[in-house]
């Protein structure tokens, strides 16, 4: 590569896997240039555009949105779009990224996310509406909305299941991202099925499986807190029966104005 | 049938906003095989990273009584006149469009706009709120009502989960990291798909009754852009290699607040919200520009005025092509409660609080406001007097309605996607269920895909993929930018041929079947070059000037000559073949005016 002198070189090493060709995985040193500004993307963008075409990973929006991007950069789970370079450097300027772990490893840096997107869906992650729906909006206050704050800005990319312990045992357990999803559901004023929903939580894979070791909020690169709400729902599961009630009782006022404080 | 052919009643490619939409109203109507391919996980999609509102005259908020254009607003007392109508927002929609957009469309996706807001909230989608429950909006650009209906700052993201979910619910069946190759038609009839498993690198003939393309837009052949690196057009080249025209290329919207140097969109909603831009002299010189609308003027004057600011030496930063974005007096609570990614991202990616500091920003290449020509149901059409192509449909950004026209405002794209993906799913839904059948396939589209796969792996090359993209892009953002000229545009039109020459010694570095990501670079730069031609050719034919669209060399708008639809033919290796199509306008209601703000 070329280097005028007037920016450092860096070291980026990278976990190499082909399934198809390769034995097991290895470590790949490439050179960059520590430009003011470089995220560890960058520097993956470099050596594939400039000196490895064949180094692969996944990336899209590049701003911390669309969740493609999650790796493990010197064995921490996070958006490698929003890791500034220099500071993911050791003493000896050396960086060492590899894939998501607990992962079946698709090709070095892509995993292959069955297992969380089978989870996500198990939790039934959209909405069951009540039968009555009005003509226009169900009535929400501020205070319900934000209720729901800690769980809808997830952008599923995976950060929080892959540094959970419990998966890394077994994949039965629903995971950090889809109970947060879960939590989302349960906590919506307009959701009609929280008691079922409950249940199924309340169940063998689901929240008593956590041991509340809060890797997920170490690693959620959204600042989200899935330990909270996987309590929130234990709490909930064991008096279900008052919540379903609750809400039903809440549902009966979904059309009307929230009143003034 | 063989192993190398997949059969659904339904194929879709792209799983935005409108995909996801189109997947879920055809499934739902009780289209059994409804299958939808994308070249990321859906919830990659680039829709997601829409912030600040989708747009419906729903009548929530009102500005307090007497407090002027940049006063508070408060929700609508009970039995207190309405400041919004539909009428109003057709009217915003048609004077932003520059009168280019088609009336009939303007007023169907405006009255459609309050159904589907209400349906979104109805599947469960978290909206802001006012103090009374209902859904919170706020100003936008261009709208002359607070109709910007929002969740915070991240609204794309809770609309795409939103119908994600809902298409998961109805069993839309994903092929997710799926590379759409190719479009087959023959006779005016779509047959079907060729596309890439990503994960096996094999390629498949998807056979269908009905095919959509909801691949979203080509941002990413521009330098600075605030689009995904997905966001390269495919959809757009493959369309119009297959014999499918393009329509009002020349219109490309560059936002005027995309974070310095990166592009990264910072929303429009921080001006909705009442922010400021600066010049170098701290002086808001919108005042000179757009005194009536100040920083909420449409996106195309605002982004002009940004330049010429910029071009006359008032510029920020290093090179001097920044312009300061001023949050500061909103407060923190306020920029913390509605505006938190815009806050994250100034801080992840410039280093900048914008509770505390000014944000540097600049234009961004955003949108593209034309692309394949649909009617108003999604059904694409062959040419500029409306024949359709059987069996083939788009929405969203990859068509062209046109609801846009020559520029498009801040928020009815996600509204565009969602109405006209509905739209398109239930036209198919009917199509599918009123009989059609699976139209034959002649020869081996899947082999003959296969063996222009192989060429490009075998080719040795000189020529490295990105340096051909970079010098692309660098001509575009020169030539085919905020300001055009018929030299710039020549410049341009000659730069690509030369690209298209080095792109044949073009070389992969990657040579193995599994996720060949390197592969698809090559792919989705061949795709750029196709249409950044269409873009050149049709700027460089549009000798005015009209929304986005700024000629210096004709800088009046000319509707005795242009108040027409471009539409570009593919014309063998030669530039495309222009014909015109005329604009759908209601001169009783709505005839074209001047435009000012």
């Amino acid at each position: 590569m070329s280097n005028n002198g007037a920016y450092p070189i860096v070291t980026v090493r990278i976990q190499r896997f082909n399934p198809d060709t390769d034995k097991k995985p290895y470590l790949q040193e490439f050179q960059v240039e520590l430009k003011p500004g470089t995220t560890v993307l960058d520097a993956l963008h470099e050596i594939k555009a400039h000196q490895d075409g064949s180094v692969t990973f996944r990336r899209s929006c590049r701003h911390a949105i669309c969740g493609s991007c999650a790796m493990n950069v010197n064995g921490k789970n996070e958006l490698v779009c929003k890791a500034p370079l220099k500071e993911r450097l050791d003493r000896k300027g050396r960086v060492t990224i590899r894939p998501l772990p607990y992962l079946p490893i698709v090709k070095d840096l892509v995993v292959d996310r069955s297992s969380f997107w089978e989870q996500y869906q198990r939790v039934k992650p959209w909405l069951v509406p009540p039968e009555n729906i009005p003509e226009k909006e169900f009535r929400m206050s501020p205070e319900e909305v934000a209720a729901l704050r800690n769980a809808e800005t997830c952008i599923m990319c995976g950060a929080c299941y892959s540094s959970c312990q419990i998966i890394a045992l077994t994949k039965e357990y629903i995971g950090p991202h889809a109970l947060l999803k879960a939590f989302m559901r349960v906590m919506d004023p307009r959701d009609a099925i929280p008691g079922e929903r409950l249940a199924d939580l309340a169940g063998g894979d689901g929240v008593y499986r956590c041991r509340t070791i809060f890797n997920c909020i170490d690693a959620c690169p959204k600042g989200l807190n899935p330990t909270e709400a996987i309590e929130t729902l234990r709490k909930l599961a064991q008096k279900r029966q008052a919540f379903e009630a609750a809400r039903a009782e809440r549902q009966k006022r979904l059309s009307e104005p929230i009143p003034s404080p | 049938m063989d192993h190398n052919t997949i059969v659904h009643d339904i194929v879709i490619v792209g799983a935005g906003l409108a995909g996801s939409w189109a997947a879920t109203v055809a499934a739902r109507e009780g289209v059994r095989n409804v299958a939808v391919l994308s070249k990321v996980h859906p919830l990659r999609s680039h829709s997601g990273a829409a912030q600040g509102g989708i747009a419906a005259a729903l009548n929530n908020v009102r500005p307090v009584p007497g407090s002027g254009p940049e006063g508070p607003l408060e929700q609508l007392p009970e039995g207190a006149d309405p400041v919004d109508s539909v009428e109003l927002h057709i009217f915003d929609t048609i004077k932003g469009s520059d009168w280019l957009g088609d009336q009939d469309a303007i007023e169907i996706m405006c009255r459609e706009a309050v159904d589907v807001l209400y349906e979104y909230e109805h599947m469960g989608c978290v909206f802001s709120r006012t103090p009374d429950g209902r859904i919170a909006q706020r100003r936008f650009g261009g709208h002359s009502a607070p109709r910007a209906n929002y969740a915070a700052d991240w609204t794309g993201h809770v609309l795409l989960h939103t119908i994600y979910e809902q298409a998961l619910r109805h069993g839309v069946k994903f092929h997710s990291e799926w590379y759409c190759l190719d479009l087959i038609v023959e006779d005016n009839v779509c047959r079907g798909v060729v596309a890439m498993d990503i994960l096996t690198g094999k390629v498949y003939t998807l056979r269908a009754k009905a095919v959509m393309f909801a691949t979203g837009g080509y941002g990413r052949a521009y330098k600075i852009t605030s689009n995904a690196l997905a966001n390269t057009g495919d959809g757009v080249a493959i369309a119009y290699n297959a014999g499918i025209p393009l329509m009002d290329m020349e219109f490309v919207q560059f936002h005027p607040t995309g974070l310095y140097k990166h592009g990264i969109l910072m929303s429009e909603a921080c001006r909705g919200e009442g922010g400021y831009l600066l010049n170098k002299n701290l002086e808001r010189f919108m005042q000179r520009y757009a005194p009536g609308k100040m920083e909420l003027a449409p996106r195309d004057l605002v982004s002009r005025s940004e330049q010429r600011e910029i071009d006359e030496g008032r510029g920020i930063g290093e090179d001097g092509q920044g312009i300061w974005l001023d949050l500061r007096h909103l407060g923190r609570e306020k920029i913390l409660e509605r505006l938190p990614q815009v806050r994250e991202i100034a801080i992840n990616f410039v280093g900048v609080d914008p509770i505390e500091d000014l944000v540097p920003i600049q234009p961004t290449a955003h949108y593209s406001m034309g692309c394949i020509p649909t009617d108003v149901n999604g059904q694409v059409l062959a040419d500029a007097n409306g024949a359709p192509v059987v069996g083939f449909y788009a929405a969203g950004e990859v068509a062209c309605v046109s609801v846009h026209g020559a520029n498009r405002l801040g928020t009815n794209s996600l509204l565009d996607a969602s109405v006209f993906g509905r739209r398109a799913g239930h036209a198919m839904a009917q199509f599918v269920q009123s009989g059609a059948v699976l139209p034959p396939v002649a020869g081996d589209p899947a082999e003959r895909n296969r063996r222009r796969l192989c060429s490009l792996l075998d080719n040795p090359g000189s020529e490295l993929v990105e340096d051909i993209a970079v010098d692309l892009k660098t001509t575009m953002t020169n030539n085919c930018g905020i300001f055009r000229h018929a030299e710039g545009l020549k410049q341009a039109l000659a730069d690509i041929q030369a690209l298209k020459a080095r792109f044949k010694r073009a070389r992969v570095m990657d040579k193995s079947s599994r996720f060949n990501t390197d592969l698809l670079a090559a792919l989705e730069l061949e795709h750029m070059l196709t249409f950044s031609e269409v873009i050149a050719a049709t700027a460089l034919a549009r000798d005015e000037s009209r929304g986005a669209h700024y000629r210096t060399d004709f800088p009046q708008r000319d509707d005795s000559r242009w108040l027409v639809h471009t539409v570009a033919h593919k014309n063998g290796e030669d530039g495309p073949r222009l014909s015109f199509k005329p604009v759908t306008i209601n001169w009783e209601k709505y005839p074209p005016q001047e435009r000012k703000y």
